[in-house]
This record gives structure tokens, sequence and C-alpha cells, in this order.
């Protein structure tokens, strides 16, 4: 009743109706691993929702943001619990995009067409990142002031424009006066409103292009109709989403700042770990080597290479996959159905030796506590993973190509599952006997 | 109707400050019994997943950009680079005009600050144990930016430490800068069996005994050490500011 008339008030002044009717028909195609991408967006809801709460009680000041963010805590149960939602769906964030952008590498759903959507969600992945370091810095305890102090001394790594870029962030020399206030107009700001407008070109582009699929029918989108179908499975995804972050927050306490202390420069909680989703880059900077160049009399400090060189080139080979993809693969021509990562080795050791290298640096970033858990000298266990890094990484790569290949090569052997079976149809004769038709693929 | 009782039930235990995990467990169940709902009708509904939608190739399009009474010159092409360049340049300018010269502003300590503790209290030369290790800070700065100094008291028959610095040690105190000089965390960790400085974030190693010099860890530079020495009262004071430069490299450090 109300929906209808809400429908008919926007008809009759939009003449939506057609509109609305093309996209509550619209054909989604259906598998469990395309709501991945939707557990970010529900986890991102989830934020925007919190962190709206959060900003009614935050104070940007090097003074007052952790008193401000203690009291949350003390003066009202609620106040706790929201910011306790606010970081797990941050967690669940950035994972949920991770998780999401690995289907889409492993099922190589960013061919031609779709190459610029890929460029888009690598993007948001970075703005993720950004927006989940500058907010986990905001309530400038003793973990996360220590980190910040770490961003600025990679900052000041940066060959020749670093002391500037510092600066400019800063207000002054570390920690100024204009640190807090900064980061948190990034965090509320910025951040945000990019990720809303990169977000918006995601979904039109994949509503546009229309969703890839595993169902071999180049031609056609095979799936579930929008309403009401595909949009209860939505939001059903949807409250489980939120209802589990909310249960998390509600029973695993995270980042505990009350336990850390406020900031200053000479304190720092030990074991210090940064949030998961920085350690990669905390485990780099364990790992990379104690050498200071110079150049033309002025050093390139030893954080310029794992906090700078490694994270840029990475994010290169990240934006241009695409194209490096379909020049190894010699094909650039445009793809709906997309391939299972068993049918294509070598991405699939390329996306393997990847992840496998990820898992490392972020094992790295508390190989501390490790040493101290297996009674051996820290220095040990970064040799370890230094040689690790490299060898491992290609070494599982590699297996798990031959891997794929082998179980390719059995099943075609056996039959081959993912070949088109040869059906041979039956029927029955004149004489009583069995005529078999001519053999056709399905 | 679980989800509506679970909502009222969360936003009366919000409204009469109960637990957080109360709060949050009737917040998610509301979620869970909608959820529920929406599952079960899905499921209920039992909608075909083989609908076919024609897909058709968006591209390419066969009408050319531009209209056939603009012509392409070369010309226009330029103009588009180069202004695109100058416009970028010119968005940068703001930027540099913010930034200031890199300044290397020092410590606040000063040729006779006396050492004081996190309270403020002076320090003597025999209020550290041997072994022991403090916190200290320029008489008046405390919490001062990277003025945070790490006094440490050697055992009496390892006071061999570099010649050259030997007026730097009273009377087995040794001082150094707590800012690490690889990425600036507080070197917070004395290791007293081995006489070396351990900083929890990246876990670079100190010699204290050696000038401070890294020994492991992804640190190339050594600890600055603080000159000390002894006032007519008895207390410690620093001869000066540190010598090196304090915390983490930059291209302007000086070399």
């Amino acid at each position: 009743m109300i929906v209808r008339r809400g429908e008919r008030f926007l008809d009759d002044r939009f003449g939506s109706n057609a509109a609305v009717r093309f996209f509550l028909a619209k054909i989604f195609p259906d598998h469990w691993s395309f709501f991945l991408g939707e557990f970010a967006l529900y986890a991102l809801v989830l934020l925007f929702g919190t962190g709206i709460w959060l900003t009614f009680v935050y104070e940007a000041s090097p003074q007052g943001a952790y008193a401000s963010v203690v009291a949350l805590s003390t003066a009202t149960p609620v106040g706790y619990l929201v910011r306790q939602v606010h970081h797990w769906s941050a967690v669940v964030f950035v994972a949920a995009i991770l998780i999401h952008m690995a289907r889409i590498f492993f099922t190589a759903a960013f061919r031609n067409p779709r190459e610029i959507n890929w460029v888009v969600g690598v993007s948001l992945l970075v703005l993720s990142s950004i927006a989940g370091f500058t907010g986990y810095s905001l309530p400038y305890d003793s973990l996360s002031g220590t980190g910040l102090r770490i961003m600025d001394s990679v900052l000041l790594a940066i060959p020749f424009a670093g002391t500037w870029a510092a600066d400019v962030l800063n207000g002054g020399n570390y920690p100024g006066p204009q640190l807090l206030a900064h980061l948190y107009t990034f965090h509320a700001l910025f951040l945000p409103a990019a990720i809303v407008i990169l977000l918006s070109a995601h979904l039109s582009m994949m509503v546009y292009q229309k969703h890839t699929q595993f169902v071999d029918d180049p031609g056609h989108v095979v799936g579930r109709r929008m309403w009401p179908d595909y949009a209860l499975r939505a939001l059903t995804a949807f409250a489980v989403t939120v209802g589990l972050i909310i249960a998390l927050s509600a029973t695993l306490e995270i980042n505990p700042i009350e336990e850390f202390g406020p900031y200053l420069d000479w304190t720092v909680p030990n074991p210090a770990t940064p949030d998961w989703y920085a350690a990669f880059l905390d485990g780099a900077v364990r790992l990379g080597p104690a050498v200071e160049f110079r150049i033309f009399g002025h050093p390139l400090p030893a954080l310029l290479w794992p906090g700078i060189v490694m994270p840029a080139i990475v994010l290169a080979a990240l934006f241009a996959w695409p194209w490096i993809d379909a020049r190894i693969a010699k094909d650039s021509s445009p793809h709906d159905v997309l391939v299972p990562a068993s049918r294509a080795p070598w991405r699939l050791g390329v996306g393997v030796a990847f992840l496998f290298a990820g898992v490392v640096l972020t094992l790295a970033a508390s190989d501390d506590q490790q040493a101290l858990m297996l009674h051996v000298p820290v220095t040990a266990l970064v040799s370890a993973y230094r040689l690790l890094l490299p060898f491992g990484s290609v070494g599982v790569g590699v297996l798990a190509a031959i891997l794929a290949r082998e179980s390719r090569s059995r099943r075609d052997e056996f039959g081959g599952a993912r070949e088109p079976k040869r059906v041979v149809a039956l029927r029955r004769n004149a004489k009583g006997g069995f005529d078999a038709e001519a053999p056709k693929s399905t | 109707m679980v989800a509506a009782l679970a909502a009222g039930g969360a936003a009366i235990a919000a409204g009469v400050h109960a637990s957080p995990a109360l709060v949050g467990w009737l917040g998610a169940a509301t979620f869970f019994a909608f959820a529920l709902a929406t599952g079960a009708t899905a499921r209920g509904l039992k909608a075909p997943d083989d609908l076919r939608e024609p897909r058709e190739p968006h591209g390419p399009s066969h009408p050319a950009p531009l209209p056939k009474d603009v012509t392409r010159r070369g010309v226009f092409g330029q103009i588009w680079g180069i202004g695109l360049g100058a416009f970028a340049l010119l968005a940068v300018v703001p930027f540099i005009a913010l930034a200031r010269r890199p300044s290397t502003p020092g410590t606040a300590w000063k040729a006779g600050s006396r050492l004081v503790n996190p309270d403020g209290k002076p320090m003597r030369a025999d209020d550290l144990a041997v072994g022991g290790v403090e916190t200290v800070f320029p008489e008046g700065a405390v919490d001062a930016p990277e003025a945070a100094t790490l006094l440490i008291r050697l055992p009496e028959n390892t006071a061999d430490v570099d010649p050259a610095r030997h007026d730097w040690v009273q009377q087995g105190n040794i001082a150094y800068s707590k800012i690490c000089t690889h990425a600036g965390c507080p070197v917070a960790i004395y290791r007293q069996q081995s006489l070396e400085l351990y900083c929890p974030c990246h876990q670079s190693v100190f010699d204290v005994l050696d000038s401070g010099k890294p020994v492991s860890g992804p640190a190339t530079r050594a600890l600055p050490q603080l000159g000390l020495d002894i006032d007519a009262h008895g207390f410690l004071i620093a001869r000066g500011d540190y010598v090196d430069p304090v915390g983490p490299d930059s291209w302007w450090r000086p070399a």
C-alpha cells in the first residue's frame, strides 16, 4: 500500500516505472562468491552509521583526542560498543575487499571489458586501507601514536620532498599541532567522499556492463531476477554481515586503547603490531635491509625501500594487472564468462605467490612475539623470513601451478569434467533394438 | 517480529546503560532475526536460477566522436597537453607554499641542563643502582619532543667505553637518545645482561658500550649519545645538546 503509493508518486513526476521495472526484472548471475563484494558494501554501511555518531564525541587535538575516546567508553556503554562496531567493521571491510579481489583475480573477471573497474577496485582498496590507518590513528593512544611516528619517518625517507610532505601533514615538526586535525579531515571527509564516488562508479559499471558468470553462455546473462529473488538474498547477506559484526564487537574487544595509555613520544607498548591490513608494511620494514645509501651527499634511509618503493611497485603491478594478464595470455578480447583458477595454472600460480608473500610479510610484523614463543633469536626469524619471502613465494606459486595443471590433465584423461560431454542419444528402432544418434555436444 | 522485539530490548538496554555485551547481542539478534525471515522467504520462493537475458557487447560504437564540421588539428592536442600540465603545476603551488624550509631545531637539551626523571626529579650520579635504567628529560622540559633520553648505570667493571667519549660517562652513568634512528620509535627496552638497547617496533639493537652503534635490525645509524657531567650540587647535567641528529633520517639530514 505504502510502497504502491510511493511508486505512484514517483511515477507521476518522473515516469520512473519503466526504469524501476527494468531494474527489478534485471537478471543477476548467482554464485556464492559473487556476494563477497557485497559484504564489504554492508560493512561500509555500518562504518558510515557508526562513524557519523562518533564525530559527535571525537575531539581532534593532540591534547583532547585520547581523553575524548576513552570518555566514550566510560560515559556510555553504548559509546564503547559503537567504537568497537566501527573498528570491527573496518577490519571486515578491508578483509572483504581483499577476498572479493582475490575472487576477481582467480576467476579472471578483470579482463576486457572490465579493466577499468579493476583499476577502480584497486583504488578502493588503497583508499580503504588509508581510511583504516587514519581511523586507527585518531584515538592517539600509545600504540597508534607510535604508528603515526613510523609513518612520519617513512614520509621523511622520501628523497627531496619527504621533509616537506611530513611538514605539511604535521603542520610543523612531528608531532605537529595540526596532525590529528589533518588526519581527521582525511578520515571523515576526503576519504569517505572519494570512497563513495569510486564505489558508485564501481557499481554503475558493474550494472551497465552486466555481471560475469560461470555458466558458459556468452550471449546471455544467466541467473536470478533482481526482485524479489536476488534482493531477498542480498538483504539476508546484509543482515547476517551486520549481525555478525555487532556480535563480534559485543564479544571480542578490539584495540583496547585504555590499556595502551595516551601517546607520548617516549613510551610504546611491547609488543607493538599494527592492525592486520597494515601489518604487511610493518613486516616489510622489519625485514628491510639495514643499508643507507647516499646520493649527492644526501641520505637514502633504509625505510625508503620497504616503506615507499616496495608498496609503490606492488601497487603499480596491481593497477596494471589486467594488461599484464592480457599480454601473458595473448588474449585481449572481451570475456563475460569466468575462467576457474584451475583452468589457468599460471594465473593461479601468480596469485598464490602474491598471497603467500603477503602472508609472509604480515607474519613478519609479529616476528618478535613468535621468537619469544619459539625460544629463538629474532634475528634468526628475520633471516628465515627474508629467505622465505622470495623463495617460498615462487616455490608455492610454481607448486600451485603444477598441481592445477596435473589435476586438469588428469580430469581430461578421465573424461574431462570441464570438457563438453559427448552425449549419445539412443533411439528405439523399429526392430526393438537401439540406434545411436549422431553425437552432439551440449 | 523477533527482530522488532530484539531491537526494542536493545533500545531499553541502551537506555538503562546495561553492559555493552547485552546491548550488542540484542542488536545483533535484531539483524539475525531479520536475516532468518528474509532467508526463509528467499528459499520459499523456489525461484528459478537459470533465467536468461541477452548480453550484448557495448562497444565498439560506430559514429565518430566528433561531428564532421569539427576538424581535428594537432594544435588541439597540444593545447590539452600543455594546458593540463600547467593546471597540474598550479594545483601543486599551494602545497609548495605550505611547506616550510626543513629545519633541524635540535632538542631541548642545553649545556648544564639537569637530568630529571618523568616526575621532574633531578637525578644524582648514584640515584640509579648498577644495572638500572631511567627515562630522563632536561629540567623544565619533561615530555619535550625528541628530548627523551635513556640514562643507564653501567656495571663498574664494564666502564670501558669509547675512549674519545670517556668524559661523557659519569660514575658509570651513560645516556643515549631514546628516539630510534630507524623510524622514531622509543627504544624502550634495556637488556641489562648484554648491555644492549632494543626497539620494540622493528627490533633494532644498539650496543651501549660501543657508542650506541646498531648491532642488528634495520637501523643504520648509532643512537646519539648525550655527554654527561656533574654540577656543583652533585646532580647529573648535560654537556650540551646532542651532537648527532636525533630521530629518523631524511634527505636533508646533515651528513
